[in-house]
Formats: structure tokens, C-alpha cells, sequence
């Protein structure tokens, strides 16, 4: 996509280890405050083990998902952090047909509410599952993680980063991957060798580390390919077809009706008419 | 007057319908203010989970193909030239132009920001299925709307406008048609970014082209189905010889789609095919019953000349084109354990738009000459100069004033 020469490397990005996640949820409650969000009513063992909310919705933009797991035959938990994405080449500002949503050269995806339409293409499109929609409301809009775009635009991190202790690192892509991979390398007994989040969807700026593999944490399978090229391989056909069927037919049928129209033409003067002249 | 018959007979015969029409239509009518007044979430069963239902799968996705029969026989008659389909046009023009009236009905309903709906013709986004669908919808609303226009000028007779919009004819069936094109493979665009949500049965690169393949087989059923129904049922003149030639063409586009079809199922497809035993029924129905026996009906010349099996095989074609949207937009999207049914409300609104569809034409019908035209007194042939179109709308004029 013409406009997607953006280099990726300098974009900010999250770098979420979650052998480091201690579950304390911390980045939760910071992400409400910050963007005061209503409260939902809670019950432990209401989905998987602590988890709760049981899932992200218009007043949760993160949360942490548990899963139990047994290890060397002990009971442990594994946590993930689930969030949006921020996609380097987003599946939701693709399909948006009013372009309310937008990556910005700082990383954020960021939603202009005041432009949506509400037709929740974004929501069918997003391969993660990312944003939600305010179903309690008569006017409904969008909802999902900003990238806390507020204030990575004014040189701060996210309220989630700056309130998590070891877990989150927040900084330029780039170095970001490369010190997952350092980390990978000083510990390899600790780490799976994969980093999510790299290629997932041609790249996020949410990167991912565990000891765990990805799929039994939930983390959903994804295309490496960029989402917005799969529709842009038919819509870029566009223009051409339309003129392509649109003079074709023309010319079909100017040839038919001129046919018929010398034939009518012929008719005329066999029967004595004055014939009419040919424009 | 043979016409003023037609009517009295319509309304005699047609009464307790009609009304039964009008009684559907305003439940609709009111189920959508409910919906309006109370928002999605409490009216609808859609979620997080399963934002798109019923009425992006029946009042948009299913719609706009059932609605095709104006492009296919436009591009056929004027284009091609195949004069002898011409009475049939008109009543193709506005079931099409009610289609898409009913289409943006149903897209209103949906978006969470009604209000807002002309945001789309101000922040472009081309790089959207949808912003290019919603420009098109518009754009080919307006030709139909203008095509339609012609009988009603005829009814009144307004010869100035006639003769504009004469003028402008044949611009405005090529533009439909090709407007349709794309609007109605960009359908299937959509689905093209659910990379990972759409069943393999159905994703599958080529899915644009399927959709348009599939709404041309649609549009040519349609056109035989309502032809044999207006014969049946309100008096209408039998159009057999005609929709003979139509089921002639029609298993040509269908093995057009069913090779389309196999070819993308087994060359193009990467993802499992058979790792869902529900999804696979749907598939099979769709395509033993949507595809292949009408297929094998129509090859068959005693099916093509009788009039019951031929709107039999319509009837199939199009029962696996509503099927196929279905399966794309609602049932292949379905996540293993996740359930969705359309809520009351949302049912009673497809229900009014249906009946809204079948009463609008009934009752256009009634009073607009679009059964009561007569092609052979106007010149179609694309006007050379003003001179010649005059003629043709002296005589047609005259036509219409008797009538
Ligand atoms: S994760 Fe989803 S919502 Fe977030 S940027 Fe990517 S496509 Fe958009
Ligand atoms: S719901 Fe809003 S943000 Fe999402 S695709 Fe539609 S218009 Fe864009
Ligand atoms: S980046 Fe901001 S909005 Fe997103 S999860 Fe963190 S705190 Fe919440």
C-alpha cells in the first residue's frame, strides 16, 4: 500500500515478556484509570481460573488472560496480556470505508470516533478480535486500546507500560525485537524461540515472549501475511474493470445498434422514404 | 380498457394479500423504530463476537444478488441486442430499483451511526470494500431510480423528460452494468480480509469472481421466476417463448460458476476442508441443490419448455445463491462453539423489507405501465438525432395515453 512506506523500526512497540507477568493485573487498572473506564462486575472462576473480566469488551481495553498448566508436575499459571495489536499495515483502517481508523507514524492505531459510521467491518476484520462496540448504548461506537496515543505523543508511555513493574517494555520496534531475541539467546532454556507479534499479520508493535507455546495461551494462529493485501489484490482491479466492462459494452453495443439502424435506414429507402441522413 | 381490467381484477383478486402485505410491513416498520429507539445490543443478538447477522447476510449480502436481474437483462437486451426479451425489462428495472431501495434500507438499519450514513460519500477510503459497495449502491440506486423514471413519465406523459431520459438510456444500462460488476464481486471482497474467520469451504481468492458469476445465475432465475409468477398470478401475459431463450443461457453461466468454483476449491484453497461436519451439509446442500440439479434440470429442452419445472430450476438456482450468501457471511464466519440467531426484532424487520419488496411491486405494477408496454413501438436503437426520437415518442405517447 502506497501510503504504508513508513519505517516500522522507528514506530514504538511493546515488548511483553510474559515469563515476567506476575498476574497482578496492574496494567488492567491503569488502563481504566487512564482512560476512565467503567467498571464491569467481576466473578472469579467465572471463565478460566482468576481471569476476569471474562473478556475484553467497551470498558475493558486489556486484560489478563490465565490458563493453568502443569509443569514438571506442578500446577502453574500462565498469564498473557491481551490488547490490540497496533499492526504495522492494520486490517481495521483498511476495511473502514470512512478511514476512521489510522496508524500513526508514532505506532498507535488510533479510531476517530467522530467519523464512524458504526458498520463494524473493523470488528469482522480484525484477525485478533480487538475492537469491541458499545452494544448498551442507542448510538453505539468503537471501542478498543489507543495505544495510549495521548501520551506516547507527547514523549510518555502508556499508562499500562509505566505501571508495570518488569513485564512491559515500551520503545522503538526495532530495538525492541532485538532485545527479545537477546533475551532469547542469554536464556534459552527460559524462553520459547518465537516471538508472536513479529511477523503475526505482517508485523504488530506488540511483541510477545514466553516459555509457553503461543497456541496454549491462546494466542490465535495469524496469517503472516499483511490483512490489507489479501483485499487489495481484487480492489486494486477495480478502475480497470470498471472501464474494461463499462467501454466493451459500449462498443457492443453501438456496433448492434448501428446493425439495425443501417438495416432500418435500407428498409426506409426500399419503401420510398426520403432516407435520413447519416450522422 | 384491458387495463383498467387488470386492475379491477388485481384488486378483486389480490385484496386480502395486499392487505396482509401492508399488515407485515408495518410490523417491520415498527420493529425498526424499536430498534432505533433502543439500540442495537438490546434488539439484536449480535456481540463481540458475531458483530455482522442477519441483516448484513439477508438485507445486504443476499439482497444485492437477488436484485441483479435489472443488470443481467439490461446488458442483454440493449447490449446484445436480443430484441425479443425486451418486456421483460421493465419489470426487471424495478424489482431492481426496489432491491436496492430495500438494500439501503436494511445498511441504515445496521450502522450503529445512521445519522451519519453520508460520511461515506465525504472521508474516502479506497482502499475499503465497503466504501467502494456503498459508492456503488448509491451510484446504481440513482440509474435505476432514473430508468425507472421512464414509465412514470410515460404514465403521466411527459415527453420532454421522456426524451431526455431516451437520450441518456443507453449510457445509463452500460453504466449499470458495469457498476454491478463490481459491486457485486466487491461483496465478496469483504470476506476476503476474514483470512482466518471464513471457513476454507468458502475463502478462497477467487470469491469477488464467484459472487458476480453467481449473481448473474441469480439475476436470470429471478427474471424467470418473476415472469412466470406475474403470469400466474396477476394476469399477465405468457412470456414462455422468452424465458425459454433465458434457460438456454443459464446453464451456460452455471457451469461457468461450477468450474469457477472446483477450480478455486481445489487449486486455490489452503485451509482444511473437511474439519467441519456441519459446515460440510451446508456446503453439499449448496452445491448438489443450488448448483448442480437445476444445472442438470436445464440441460434437459422438456424442463426449459415447461413451465413449471423451468421456475422449479429458477427456483433452485436461486435458493442456492441465498444459500451460498448465508454460508459466507453468516454460517462459514461462525467460530467452532459460537452460536448466532437472529433476535425477534431482527427477524420481524427482514420480514416487513421482504413484504415491502412484494407489496411496492404489486402495487407499481398496478398503476405504472410495466407490463403494459409495448417495445415495438419505440425506437430503441441509440438516437442519431432529435428528429428520429421525437417520432418515436409521438407514436409512444399516444400508446400510453390510451392505455
Ligand atoms: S489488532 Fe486489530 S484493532 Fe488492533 S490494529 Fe490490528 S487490526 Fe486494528
Ligand atoms: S465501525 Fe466505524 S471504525 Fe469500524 S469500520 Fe465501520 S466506520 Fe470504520
Ligand atoms: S496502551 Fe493504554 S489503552 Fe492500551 S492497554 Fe495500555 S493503558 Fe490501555
Amino acid at each position: 500500500m502506497s501510503e504504508m512506506n513508513q519505517d516500522f523500526n522507528k514506530s514504538k512497540a511493546f515488548l511483553i515478556d510474559m515469563t515476567k507477568c506476575t498476574g497482578c493485573r496492574g496494567c488492567q487498572v491503569a488502563c481504566k484509570q487512564w482512560n476512565q473506564l467503567d467498571a464491569e462486575k467481576t466473578e472469579f472462576f467465572n471463565g478460566e481460573g482468576y481471569q476476569n473480566p471474562p473478556l475484553m469488551s467497551e470498558h475493558t481495553f486489556t486484560r489478563i488472560k490465565f490458563r493453568d498448566y502443569e509443569k514438571n508436575g506442578q500446577n502453574e499459571f500462565a498469564f498473557y496480556k491481551e490488547m490490540c495489536m497496533h499492526c504495522n499495515e492494520p486490517a481495521c483502517a483498511s476495511v473502514c470505508p470512512v478511514g476512521a481508523f489510522k496508524k500513526t507514524k508514532e505506532g498507535p492505531v488510533v479510531y476517530d470516533a467522530k467519523r464512524c459510521i458504526g458498520c463494524r467491518f473493523c470488528m469482522v476484520a480484525c484477525p485478533f478480535g480487538v475492537p469491541k462496540y458499545e452494544w448498551s448504548k442507542a448510538l453505539p461506537l468503537v471501542r478498543k486500546c489507543t495505544g495510549c496515543y495521548s501520551r506516547v505523543k507527547e514523549g510518555q508511555k502508556p499508562a499500562c507500560a509505566t505501571t508495570c513493574v518488569s513485564a512491559i517494555t515500551y520503545g522503538d520496534r526495532g530495538e525492541m525485537i532485538k532485545e527479545a531475541n537477546r533475551r532469547i539467546a542469554t536464556r534459552p532454556e527460559k524462553y520459547l524461540k518465537k516471538l508472536y507479534g513479529a511477523e503475526e499479520a505482517g508485523g504488530t508493535s506488540v511483541i510477545y515472549l514466553t516459555a509457553l507455546p503461543f497456541d496454549e495461551l491462546g494466542f490465535k494462529p495469524v496469517t503472516k501475511r499483511p490483512l490489507p493485501s489479501y483485499t487489495w489484490q481484487a480492489l486494486r482491479l477495480v478502475p480497470g474493470i470498471f472501464l474494461t466492462v463499462g467501454s466493451s459494452l459500449s462498443l457492443l453495443s453501438w456496433f448492434n445498434h448501428r446493425k439495425e439502424r443501417i438495416a432500418k435506414e435500407e428498409e426506409q429507402r426500399k419503401s420510398g422514404q426520403a432516407p435520413k441522413e447519416e450522422s | 380498457m384491458t387495463a383498467a381490467k387488470i386492475i379491477i381484477n388485481e384488486i378483486k383478486g389480490y385484496h386480502r394479500f395486499v392487505k396482509f402485505l401492508i399488515v407485515l410491513v408495518s410490523l417491520g416498520a415498527l420493529a425498526s423504530l424499536v430498534r432505533f429507539v433502543f439500540g442495537l445490543g438490546v434488539t439484536t443478538n449480535l456481540n463481540d463476537t458475531f458483530p455482522w447477522g442477519l441483516w448484513i447476510s439477508f438485507d445486504v449480502v443476499t439482497a444485492v444478488p437477488l436484485a441483479a436481474g435489472a443488470f443481467t437483462l439490461g446488458a442483454i437486451v440493449h447490449c446484445f441486442h436480443i430484441k425479443k426479451l425486451e418486456p421483460l425489462v421493465r419489470p426487471a428495472i424495478v424489482t431492481g430499483f426496489l432491491g436496492y431501495s430495500l438494500v439501503c434500507v436494511g445498511l441504515l438499519l445496521d450502522l450503529g451511526q445512521p445519522q451519519r450514513c453520508w460520511h461515506t460519500m465525504v472521508y474516502w477510503n479506497p482502499h475499503s470494500p465497503m466504501f467502494e459497495v456503498s459508492m456503488c449502491i448509491a451510484a446504481y440506486t440513482t440509474v435505476l431510480f432514473l430508468e425507472f423514471l421512464s414509465p412514470v413519465c410515460e404514465k403521466f406523459g411527459y415527453h420532454v423528460p421522456l426524451r431526455l431520459l431516451r437520450t441518456i438510456e443507453m449510457p445509463l444500462v452500460i453504466a449499470a452494468a458495469s457498476i454491478s460488476t463490481l459491486h457485486q464481486s466487491s461483496l465478496g471482497t469483504f470476506f476476503l480480509i476474514a483470512v482466518d474467520k471464513l471457513h476454507s469451504l468458502w475463502y478462497n481468492p477467487l470469491l469477488p469472481l464467484l459472487f458476480w458469476v453467481s449473481a448473474m445465475c441469480a439475476g436470470i432465475s429471478i427474471i424467470i421466476v418473476e415472469a412466470t409468477m406475474s403470469h400466474k398470478w396477476m394476469g399477465q401475459p405468457d412470456e414462455s417463448e422468452l424465458l425459454e431463450t433465458l434457460a438456454k443461457i443459464l446453464p451456460w453461466v452455471i457451469t461457468a460458476y461450477l468450474t469457477l468454483k472446483l477450480f478455486s476449491l481445489f487449486a486455490l484453497t489452503e485451509g482444511p476442508l473437511f474439519n467441519r461436519p456441519g459446515l460440510l451439509v451446508l456446503f453439499a446442500v449448496e452445491m448438489l441443490g443450488g448448483v448442480i440439479a437445476p444445472l442438470v434440470m436445464l440441460m434437459n429442452g422438456n424442463v426449459r419448455e415447461n413451465n413449471r419445472l423451468r421456475a422449479t430450476a429458477a427456483w433452485l438456482v436461486i435458493a442456492g445463491v441465498i444459500l451460498n450468501r448465508f454460508n459466507v457471511s453468516m454460517f462459514g464466519m461462525e467460530a467452532p462453539g459460537t452460536f448466532y440467531y437472529p433476535s425477534f426484532i431482527e427477524s420481524l424487520v427482514t420480514i416487513g423489507i421482504i413484504a415491502a419488496h412484494i407489496l411496492f411491486f404489486v402495487l407499481i405494477a398496478k398503476y405504472f405501465p410495466i407490463f403494459e408496454h409495448h417495445p415495438e413501438t419505440v425506437d430503441y436503437s441509440i438516437p442519431d438525432n432529435f428528429h428520429k426520437t421525437e417520432k418515436g415518442h409521438a407514436v409512444h405517447g399516444k400508446v400510453a395515453g390510451e392505455a
